[in-house]
Protein backbone atom coordinates (compact mmCIF):
# COMPACT_ATOMS: atom_id res chain seq x y z
CA UNK A 1 0.00 0.00 0.00
CA UNK A 2 2.61 2.36 1.21
CA UNK A 3 4.44 1.81 -2.23
CA UNK A 4 0.77 2.68 -4.18
CA UNK A 5 1.11 5.95 -2.08
CA UNK A 6 4.51 6.91 -2.81
CA UNK A 7 4.40 6.16 -6.88
CA UNK A 8 1.14 8.78 -6.46
CA UNK A 9 3.31 11.22 -4.52
CA UNK A 10 6.04 10.92 -6.75
CA UNK A 11 4.35 10.80 -10.58
CA UNK A 12 1.90 13.99 -9.30
CA UNK A 13 5.75 15.49 -8.05
CA UNK A 14 6.97 14.70 -11.41
CA UNK A 15 3.63 15.72 -13.56
CA UNK A 16 3.80 18.92 -11.80
CA UNK A 17 7.01 19.86 -12.55
CA UNK A 18 6.36 19.08 -16.37
CA UNK A 19 3.35 21.26 -16.57
CA UNK A 20 5.34 24.34 -15.50
CA UNK A 21 7.44 23.74 -18.56
CA UNK A 22 4.47 22.10 -21.04
CA UNK A 23 2.03 25.17 -20.54
CA UNK A 24 4.53 27.95 -21.55
CA UNK A 25 5.76 26.09 -24.10
CA UNK A 26 2.24 25.18 -25.96
CA UNK A 27 1.40 28.78 -25.36
CA UNK A 28 4.46 29.81 -27.62
CA UNK A 29 3.81 27.44 -30.25
CA UNK A 30 0.29 29.09 -30.73
CA UNK A 31 2.25 32.20 -31.41
CA UNK A 32 4.90 30.82 -33.30
CA UNK A 33 2.19 28.86 -35.38
CA UNK A 34 1.27 32.62 -36.62
CA UNK A 35 4.93 33.92 -37.31
CA UNK A 36 5.95 31.28 -39.07
CA UNK A 37 4.96 31.63 -42.32
CA UNK A 38 6.79 35.24 -43.29
CA UNK A 39 9.60 33.26 -43.92
CA UNK A 40 8.58 31.47 -46.99
CA UNK A 41 9.67 34.11 -48.76
CA UNK A 42 12.81 34.36 -48.79
CA UNK A 43 15.27 32.27 -50.81
CA UNK A 44 18.49 30.53 -50.34
CA UNK A 45 19.12 26.91 -50.26
CA UNK A 46 21.22 24.90 -47.21
CA UNK A 47 21.65 20.84 -47.48
CA UNK A 48 19.02 20.60 -50.76
CA UNK A 49 16.30 22.13 -48.37
CA UNK A 50 14.42 25.27 -50.13
CA UNK A 51 13.24 28.19 -48.70
CA UNK A 52 9.53 26.52 -49.11
CA UNK A 53 10.96 23.50 -47.00
CA UNK A 54 12.13 25.95 -44.32
CA UNK A 55 8.58 26.63 -42.42
CA UNK A 56 8.14 22.60 -42.02
CA UNK A 57 11.67 22.23 -40.89
CA UNK A 58 11.79 24.80 -37.84
CA UNK A 59 8.50 23.81 -37.05
CA UNK A 60 9.45 20.59 -36.18
CA UNK A 61 12.64 20.85 -34.74
CA UNK A 62 10.81 23.87 -32.37
CA UNK A 63 7.41 22.06 -31.67
CA UNK A 64 8.14 18.60 -32.55
CA UNK A 65 6.42 15.81 -35.26
CA UNK A 66 3.07 15.66 -32.98
CA UNK A 67 2.53 19.37 -32.52
CA UNK A 68 3.49 20.15 -35.42
CA UNK A 69 1.79 17.68 -38.02
CA UNK A 70 -0.43 19.73 -39.32
CA UNK A 71 1.33 22.30 -39.63
CA UNK A 72 4.47 20.05 -41.15
CA UNK A 73 1.91 17.94 -43.03
CA UNK A 74 0.06 20.97 -44.98
CA UNK A 75 2.96 22.63 -45.86
CA UNK A 76 4.89 19.94 -47.75
CA UNK A 77 1.77 18.47 -49.43
CA UNK A 78 1.17 22.17 -50.17
CA UNK A 79 4.36 23.76 -51.55
CA UNK A 80 5.34 21.81 -55.10
CA UNK A 81 8.64 19.99 -53.62
CA UNK A 82 9.65 17.13 -54.67
CA UNK A 83 9.99 13.88 -52.46
CA UNK A 84 13.30 14.11 -52.10
CA UNK A 85 13.28 17.60 -50.68
CA UNK A 86 11.09 16.16 -48.60
CA UNK A 87 13.03 12.95 -47.44
CA UNK A 88 15.61 15.26 -46.59
CA UNK A 89 13.40 17.32 -44.49
CA UNK A 90 11.74 14.20 -42.66
CA UNK A 91 15.29 13.18 -42.47
CA UNK A 92 16.69 16.33 -40.65
CA UNK A 93 13.54 16.23 -38.31
CA UNK A 94 13.78 12.63 -37.23
CA UNK A 95 17.09 13.34 -35.43
CA UNK A 96 16.30 16.43 -34.34
CA UNK A 97 12.62 17.55 -33.29
CA UNK A 98 10.81 19.27 -30.17
CA UNK A 99 14.75 20.24 -29.42
CA UNK A 100 12.67 22.39 -26.73
CA UNK A 101 10.55 20.15 -25.47
CA UNK A 102 12.54 16.95 -25.58
CA UNK A 103 15.18 18.49 -24.07
CA UNK A 104 14.03 19.95 -20.90
CA UNK A 105 11.83 17.17 -19.81
CA UNK A 106 15.00 15.17 -19.85
CA UNK A 107 16.56 18.41 -18.05
CA UNK A 108 14.12 18.38 -15.38
CA UNK A 109 15.09 14.72 -14.23
CA UNK A 110 19.20 15.53 -14.39
CA UNK A 111 20.67 15.41 -17.85
CA UNK A 112 22.81 17.61 -19.28
CA UNK A 113 20.30 19.86 -21.90
CA UNK A 114 23.38 21.22 -23.87
CA UNK A 115 24.68 17.64 -24.68
CA UNK A 116 21.75 17.06 -25.81
CA UNK A 117 21.10 20.02 -28.23
CA UNK A 118 24.34 19.88 -30.03
CA UNK A 119 25.11 15.98 -30.06
CA UNK A 120 21.03 16.39 -31.48
CA UNK A 121 21.96 19.21 -34.49
CA UNK A 122 25.21 18.02 -35.14
CA UNK A 123 23.97 14.50 -36.34
CA UNK A 124 20.78 15.43 -38.40
CA UNK A 125 23.25 18.24 -40.21
CA UNK A 126 25.87 15.25 -40.69
CA UNK A 127 23.27 12.76 -41.54
CA UNK A 128 21.29 15.28 -43.91
CA UNK A 129 24.26 16.14 -45.68
CA UNK A 130 25.39 12.71 -46.79
CA UNK A 131 21.84 11.87 -47.71
CA UNK A 132 21.81 15.25 -49.98
CA UNK A 133 24.85 14.08 -51.84
CA UNK A 134 23.74 10.61 -52.44
CA UNK A 135 20.58 11.94 -53.93
CA UNK A 136 21.90 14.49 -55.56
CA UNK A 137 24.03 11.53 -57.52
CA UNK A 138 21.13 9.09 -57.67
CA UNK A 139 18.69 11.42 -59.06
CA UNK A 140 16.13 8.70 -60.46
CA UNK A 141 16.07 7.22 -57.04
CA UNK A 142 12.34 7.31 -55.45
CA UNK A 143 10.71 7.06 -52.23
CA UNK B 1 -6.19 23.64 -41.49
CA UNK B 2 -3.41 26.26 -40.69
CA UNK B 3 -4.81 29.43 -42.68
CA UNK B 4 -8.16 30.94 -41.73
CA UNK B 5 -7.19 31.02 -38.07
CA UNK B 6 -8.14 34.09 -35.57
CA UNK B 7 -4.85 35.64 -35.00
CA UNK B 8 -5.74 37.87 -32.03
CA UNK B 9 -3.53 37.46 -28.88
CA UNK B 10 -6.30 36.11 -26.72
CA UNK B 11 -7.18 33.22 -28.85
CA UNK B 12 -3.58 32.17 -29.87
CA UNK B 13 -3.09 32.30 -25.74
CA UNK B 14 -6.08 30.48 -25.25
CA UNK B 15 -5.22 27.52 -27.56
CA UNK B 16 -1.99 27.54 -26.20
CA UNK B 17 -2.97 26.95 -22.73
CA UNK B 18 -6.22 25.07 -23.52
CA UNK B 19 -3.54 22.31 -25.67
CA UNK B 20 -1.32 22.09 -22.78
CA UNK B 21 -4.19 20.88 -20.16
CA UNK B 22 -4.90 18.86 -23.01
CA UNK B 23 -1.24 17.29 -23.47
CA UNK B 24 -0.99 17.41 -19.62
CA UNK B 25 -4.20 14.99 -18.89
CA UNK B 26 -2.62 12.82 -21.71
CA UNK B 27 0.52 12.52 -19.57
CA UNK B 28 -0.96 12.24 -16.41
CA UNK B 29 -2.80 9.02 -17.91
CA UNK B 30 0.36 7.58 -18.71
CA UNK B 31 2.78 8.97 -15.99
CA UNK B 32 0.59 7.71 -13.19
CA UNK B 33 0.14 3.99 -14.61
CA UNK B 34 3.72 3.89 -15.82
CA UNK B 35 5.03 5.19 -12.41
CA UNK B 36 3.02 2.90 -10.50
CA UNK B 37 4.06 -0.10 -12.40
CA UNK B 38 7.53 -0.06 -12.05
CA UNK B 39 7.79 0.50 -8.52
CA UNK B 40 5.38 -2.27 -7.94
CA UNK B 41 7.74 -4.56 -10.03
CA UNK B 42 10.91 -2.71 -8.28
CA UNK B 43 9.53 -4.31 -4.98
CA UNK B 44 8.80 -7.42 -6.29
CA UNK B 45 12.14 -7.88 -7.39
CA UNK B 46 11.06 -8.20 -11.26
CA UNK B 47 13.13 -5.31 -12.30
CA UNK B 48 15.89 -6.97 -11.17
CA UNK B 49 15.70 -10.04 -13.64
CA UNK B 50 14.83 -7.69 -16.09
CA UNK B 51 17.64 -5.75 -15.64
CA UNK B 52 19.98 -8.77 -15.72
CA UNK B 53 18.70 -9.76 -18.72
CA UNK B 54 19.33 -6.91 -20.12
CA UNK B 55 22.68 -5.76 -19.02
CA UNK B 56 25.01 -7.46 -21.43
CA UNK B 57 22.82 -4.91 -23.97
CA UNK B 58 22.59 -1.94 -21.88
CA UNK B 59 26.71 -2.15 -21.64
CA UNK B 60 27.40 -1.00 -24.83
CA UNK B 61 25.59 2.47 -23.54
CA UNK B 62 26.93 2.48 -20.16
CA UNK B 63 23.48 2.08 -18.77
CA UNK B 64 22.24 -0.17 -16.11
CA UNK B 65 20.05 -3.18 -17.22
CA UNK B 66 16.98 -1.66 -15.77
CA UNK B 67 17.31 1.73 -18.03
CA UNK B 68 16.03 -0.80 -21.10
CA UNK B 69 12.72 -0.43 -19.71
CA UNK B 70 12.65 2.89 -19.88
CA UNK B 71 14.06 3.14 -23.64
CA UNK B 72 11.16 0.49 -24.55
CA UNK B 73 8.45 2.16 -23.01
CA UNK B 74 9.96 5.65 -24.85
CA UNK B 75 10.32 3.95 -28.16
CA UNK B 76 6.93 2.35 -28.05
CA UNK B 77 4.76 4.83 -26.16
CA UNK B 78 6.25 8.42 -25.57
CA UNK B 79 8.62 10.28 -23.77
CA UNK B 80 6.79 10.76 -20.51
CA UNK B 81 5.34 6.87 -20.21
CA UNK B 82 10.33 6.69 -20.47
CA UNK B 83 10.48 9.46 -17.53
CA UNK B 84 8.43 7.96 -15.28
CA UNK B 85 10.22 4.49 -16.15
CA UNK B 86 13.40 6.39 -15.37
CA UNK B 87 12.69 8.79 -12.41
CA UNK B 88 12.66 6.36 -9.76
CA UNK B 89 15.82 4.40 -11.19
CA UNK B 90 18.27 6.94 -9.88
CA UNK B 91 20.78 7.58 -12.95
CA UNK B 92 23.58 9.71 -12.91
CA UNK B 93 23.47 12.75 -15.32
CA UNK B 94 25.79 10.79 -17.75
CA UNK B 95 23.27 7.98 -17.54
CA UNK B 96 20.00 10.19 -18.05
CA UNK B 97 21.70 12.32 -20.60
CA UNK B 98 22.73 9.17 -22.65
CA UNK B 99 19.34 7.79 -22.14
CA UNK B 100 17.87 11.31 -23.24
CA UNK B 101 19.75 11.46 -26.60
CA UNK B 102 18.87 8.02 -27.53
CA UNK B 103 14.93 8.86 -26.93
CA UNK B 104 15.38 12.29 -28.28
CA UNK B 105 16.05 11.05 -31.54
CA UNK B 106 13.93 7.98 -31.47
CA UNK B 107 10.61 7.97 -29.42
CA UNK B 108 6.88 7.57 -29.32
CA UNK B 109 6.95 5.61 -32.70
CA UNK B 110 3.47 4.52 -32.48
CA UNK B 111 2.56 8.12 -33.30
CA UNK B 112 5.38 9.90 -34.99
CA UNK B 113 5.42 7.20 -38.27
CA UNK B 114 2.20 8.14 -39.17
CA UNK B 115 3.03 11.71 -39.14
CA UNK B 116 5.52 11.14 -41.23
CA UNK B 117 3.78 8.41 -43.44
CA UNK B 118 1.10 11.61 -44.36
CA UNK B 119 4.20 13.67 -45.62
CA UNK B 120 4.90 10.85 -48.25
CA UNK B 121 8.12 9.96 -47.06
CA UNK B 122 8.95 6.09 -46.32
CA UNK B 123 8.14 6.12 -42.98
CA UNK B 124 9.36 2.73 -42.05
CA UNK B 125 13.07 3.16 -43.55
CA UNK B 126 12.69 6.31 -41.61
CA UNK B 127 11.58 4.97 -38.48
CA UNK B 128 14.68 2.25 -38.65
CA UNK B 129 17.36 5.14 -39.73
CA UNK B 130 16.15 6.76 -36.01
CA UNK B 131 16.44 3.60 -33.94
CA UNK B 132 19.82 2.74 -35.49
CA UNK B 133 20.41 6.20 -34.96
CA UNK B 134 19.53 6.79 -31.47
CA UNK B 135 21.64 3.62 -30.59
CA UNK B 136 24.70 4.90 -32.26
CA UNK B 137 24.33 7.91 -30.76
CA UNK B 138 24.01 7.04 -27.54
CA UNK B 139 26.53 4.32 -27.78
CA UNK B 140 29.20 6.88 -29.45
CA UNK B 141 28.05 9.49 -26.32
CA UNK B 142 28.83 6.91 -23.74
CA UNK B 143 32.86 6.23 -25.43
CA UNK B 144 33.46 9.80 -25.45
CA UNK B 145 32.06 10.76 -22.37
CA UNK B 146 34.75 9.87 -19.93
Amino acid sequence: MEIILTALKNSAVLTGQLLLIILPLTISYEFLKHRGRGLEGKKWKILGISSGGLVPLITGVIIGLTYGAGVIIHSIRSSNMDKKEAFLIMLFLSICHAIVEDTLIFVVIGANGIILVVVRFFLAFIFTYFAYRWLFFKKSRRF
Amino acid sequence: MVEKEDTSVLVTFKKGLTNGLFVTLLMVKVIVPCYLAIEIIKHLGIIRIVGDVFKPFMKFFGLPGEAAIGIIAGYTINLYAAIAVLTPLHLSTKEITIVALILGISHSLSVETPVTEKTGVNSWMLSGIRILVSLLAGAGLNLIWR
